[in-house]
């Protein structure tokens, strides 16, 4: 009885959170059908704007480029920053405290700061600007928010356990990543997605790194200063439409590898 | 343990060109002033004195940490119950309800924004179902309420990742524990999951809180420009003065303020952690 | 995780190879380079603009945008090479004075005898020794006129803007030059002006509307905005306006009797453009009378070629019966922005404090 309440009221929050979560996405898919331009007023459904965002060459360019940096940067500053979290929290307070305050600077700083700082900085060292200064520039920025997910898991973490792996003859590589790996790996997946979610949708500092023809999305939107137009809600549905196929395909392939699996036996 | 110690070494390099060097850039900018010469430099604290001594400027400073800090209490209130719900459920249902949040954050800030903007208008989704029932238009775009809205639709899946991740994983034998020792479940949670969550709430409202206070998009979308915060102050001495001397001064201002109050924040939540368990 | 990076990739990798170049030995021949960097403000082009010019020409084109001089000047700053940029104004000034910019060869843009007569040798750069108009346009006021009498709008001018029989329906662009321009129209002085006690009375009047109107402060969105109909008076680019004109046929268009801005954006070569030749190439191509359409039929904004400009107003044009597209010239109170930093930084500051005040 009191567990079927719980479960009930569990169900009632779930469904108000996906409800606040979806009523915009949904907002933003009804209005790539827009026969008019507008935003904010339906006037009937049309394709246009799937096919304006097809033609446009520029805008196929920058899902892809927005796509490649946000995977790469992901990847990278999700191994940095583990690797990093860990090795801090074996280091010394006082140097800890440091780098944890230096790394809050970017999640802190407005991001024009970071970006014209990096734009200076860039420029200072000559470095033609493109695909290689937006790598380099999401990375710094997703590091920090790698870290600041790890850090809470590595410090509910039993410090014995790795000390007693190595106690028991495993390698320090081992021990890394049989002992505390998997015991932060929520962190480390929390913190992948957020750096995912940073790099996906950063636009001032990504406008002041990049170059030669090197958008990302943000870029394009942002910049569309005249009138945002609604191919970019066609964007966005698209995107929403490869991800959703690309988790479906993720959380498919291993059900069916599991009946044959079944099968065969 | 020693031997994990270097890991972090590369960072910190790193970090010193990535992040330093371009911070001390900005620092010089705040303690000069424009059309100083390499040759000629002189430093002056006039940038700081012009912003800390201007009633406009404190006010809008206020405003901005105002509503932040309201933007990451209800964060908290509302995502607290939304991650243990979630943190609670089968490990198949928990990937799906995380992704389920992360994946908005995937679509252009501006462009959910702008849907914001449509469903909270005079004449839009809102309104049109409070129609239904004879009540309204209620006036929602261009209020403190629209922004603090937006802000919480930003930046609430953070701390929901964050809570969710100090939630899982945790140690269950201490529950059990206390279970074994009669505490009924009101009392565990209050004494074993919520300390336990502590650290992922901390990463939480610093995910939250930080952006929230340099955040200029929203405010200006959905305040109808008049809710000036000092993100947008930031962004006007940088891109329409071109005075990058006094927006540097700003933001260094800015961060200095809350570094402290973070470093204050970990103070209070170190306290209580670390007693009772063995720190290294 | 990896399975989905995989795919990522593998998504991203396919999407990045569509959308190839052709052959383009003969423009590399011809100019020394085949691909032009453009600068060009947001949804500022035509359709076709681009494509057309490199199939004409067998180059690729590489855009870039910015949604303000400002953005474009500190990327320009930081060293940034780019073959045409299209500056506003004022912004063409101090690119000029800070020899940012490299003389045109006219022999080099024959169509040049294409431009219309009330954007040429305007005061930013008298000879047109340096930019080619792009676009151009006044700042004026749209208004509903059902709610609101025309006669009324004609009477007040900008004044109407602190008439609080419309508080709270009232839309003002959120710029410095554009308010600062209209409270200094409105009380009759230069909005170039640098005199200290004519900005402060400006300040003083922007903060009273402030104050009592409870205006909404906005950018592009006033175009959604207005053509729902969500507010009864803003003030526009003559530009959007003609597109709110045409959506919304509520909506009327009134330039202030008080004076306005004279705006443009010209084609500039900046001083460290790779491929001038190619520069000199596009920009006569967009002063051609296709692209020049084109450009003007998708964005709404004045034609700065002449033909175009006829065209597009004539009784059967697109423009027809709109009183927002054709921009007013010649008229003496209307003025053009001078170049002057130090006088925006001021304004800037002044009008966040409006803003942040109540």
């Amino acid at each position: 009885m009191k567990k079927e309440k719980k479960s009930l009221l569990s169900k009632i929050l779930l469904g108000l959170t996906a409800t606040f979560f979806y009523v915009p996405i949904l907002y933003i898919i009804l209005f790539s059908f827009n026969s008019s331009r507008s935003l904010t007023k339906f006037e009937g459904f049309s394709l246009r704007w799937y096919e304006k965002m097809f033609a446009d060459s520029t805008m196929m360019a920058a899902v892809a480029y927005t796509v490649i940096i946000a995977v790469l940067a992901t990847i990278i500053s999700t191994i940095v920053g583990t690797l990093t979290a860990i090795g801090l929290s074996k280091s010394r307070k006082l140097i800890r405290g440091m780098v944890e305050q230096v790394n809050n600077l970017p999640i802190l700083n407005p991001e024009i700061v970071t970006g014209i700082g990096l734009l200076m900085f860039f420029s200072a060292l000559g470095v033609k600007k493109g695909f290689l200064t937006l790598l380099l520039a999401h990375v710094m920025f997703c590091i920090p928010y790698v870290i600041l997910s790890v850090t809470p898991k590595l410090r509910s973490l039993d410090p014995n356990l790795a000390d007693a792996a190595l106690d028991l003859g495993a390698t320090p590589m081992q021990a890394l990543w049989k002992v505390i790996v998997p015991q932060i790996r929520p962190g480390i997946i929390s913190g992948a997605l957020i750096a995912f979610t940073m790099s996906f949708d950063d636009f001032v500092i990504s406008y002041f790194v990049t170059g030669n023809g090197v958008n990302n999305i943000s870029i394009l939107v942002y910049t569309m200063s005249k009138r945002v137009n609604p191919s970019i809600n066609a964007l966005s549905t698209l995107v929403i439409l490869l991800i959703t196929v690309a988790l479906l395909i993720v959380n498919i392939i291993p059900i069916i590898k599991e009946k044959k699996g079944r099968k065969l036996t | 343990m020693k031997q994990f110690r270097n890991m972090a070494v590369p960072y910190i390099v790193w970090m010193a060109a990535m992040i330093v060097v371009p911070m001390l850039l900005i620092i010089l900018y705040a303690f000069t002033n424009k059309g100083n010469d390499v040759a000629t430099i002189r430093f002056s604290l006039e940038n700081f004195a012009r912003f800390f001594s201007d009633t406009v400027f404190m006010s809008v400073l206020k405003r901005s940490l105002y509503i932040a800090i309201v933007t990451t209490i209800i964060c908290i209130l509302m995502g607290y119950p939304i991650a243990y719900v979630i943190a609670n459920r089968s490990e198949k249902s928990k990937i799906f309800w995380i992704l389920l949040i992360t994946l908005p954050t995937w679509i252009n800030m501006l462009v959910r924004t702008y849907a914001w903007m449509g469903i909270l208008q005079d004449e839009g989704v809102i309104n049109g179902f409070l129609g239904l029932f004879g009540i309204g238009p209620i006036t929602m775009i261009h209020t403190t309420f629209a922004v603090v809205l937006g802000m919480v639709y930003n930046f609430i899946p953070f701390m929901i990742l964050q809570i969710y991740t100090a939630l899982t994983k945790m140690d269950k034998s201490y529950l059990e524990a206390a279970s074994d020792l009669g505490a009924n479940r009101v009392q565990s949670f209050l004494r074993i999951t919520l300390p336990l969550s502590i650290p992922g709430v901390i990463s939480g409202i610093t995910l939250v809180f930080l952006p929230a206070v340099s955040s200029f998009f929203i405010p200006k979308l959905l305040g109808g420009g008049q809710y000036v915060l000092i993100g947008n102050v930031i962004e006007t001495e940088f891109l329409t003065s071109g005075d990058w001397n006094f927006g540097s001064a700003i933001s260094l201002a800015m961060a200095v303020i809350i570094m402290i109050s973070m470093y204050i924040t970990k103070k209070v939540d170190n306290d209580p952690t670390a007693k009772g368990r063995g720190s290294n | 995780m990896k399975k989905m990076i995989a795919l990522a990739l593998g998504a991203a990798l396919l999407l990045s190879g569509c959308g190839g170049g052709s052959s383009t030995s003969d423009a590399e021949e011809k100019y020394g380079s085949s691909t032009l960097k453009l600068y060009n403000w947001g949804e500022y082009m035509g359709e076709n603009l681009i494509s057309n010019f490199e199939d004409e020409f067998g180059v690729k084109v590489i855009v870039e945008y910015f949604d303000s001089n400002e953005m474009m000047y500190t990327k320009l700053q930081a060293g940034d090479a780019y073959d045409v940029i299209v500056p506003s104004d004022y912004m063409i000034e101090r690119l000029i004075k800070e020899n940012m910019l490299q003389k045109l060869d006219l022999s080099l843009v024959p169509n040049i005898s294409n431009l219309a007569e009330g954007v040429k040798n305007l005061p930013y750069d008298p000879d047109n020794t340096y930019s080619v108009p792009y676009f151009w346009g006044n700042v004026g006021i749209v208004y509903n006129h059902n709610n609101v009498d025309p006669a009324e709008v004609e009477r007040l001018g900008y004044g109407i803007l602190q008439d609080t029989a419309y508080k709270g329906r009232i839309y003002v662009y959120d710029s410095e030059r554009d308010s600062f321009m209209m409270a200094l129209k409105a009380l009759g002085y230069s909005m170039n002006t640098e005199n200290e006690s004519e900005i402060e009375e400006a300040y003083q009047w922007l903060l009273q509307m402030n104050d009592t109107m409870d205006p909404a402060y906005v950018t592009d969105e006033v175009i959604d905005g207005m053509i729902n109909g969500n507010k009864d008076i803003a003030v526009v680019y003559s530009g959007d306006a003609a597109t709110i004109l045409d959506e919304n046929e509520d909506m009327s268009f009134f330039l202030p009797t008080e004076g306005t801005n004279l705006w443009s954006d010209s084609m500039v070569i900046p001083a460290n453009a790779e491929n001038p030749l190619l520069a000199h190439e596009f920009i006569n191509y967009v002063l051609t009378h296709d692209a020049s359409y084109d450009n003007s039929e998708t964005v709404g904004y004045p034609s700065s070629n002449q033909e175009v400009l006829d065209e597009m107003s004539a009784p059967e044009g697109v423009y027809a019966e709109n009183e927002a597209y054709l921009p007013r010239t010649d008229y003496e109170k209307d003025e053009v922005f001078e170049d002057n930093p130090v006088l925006k930084q001021k304004l800037a500051e002044l009008w966040i404090k409006v803003k942040a005040s109540h």
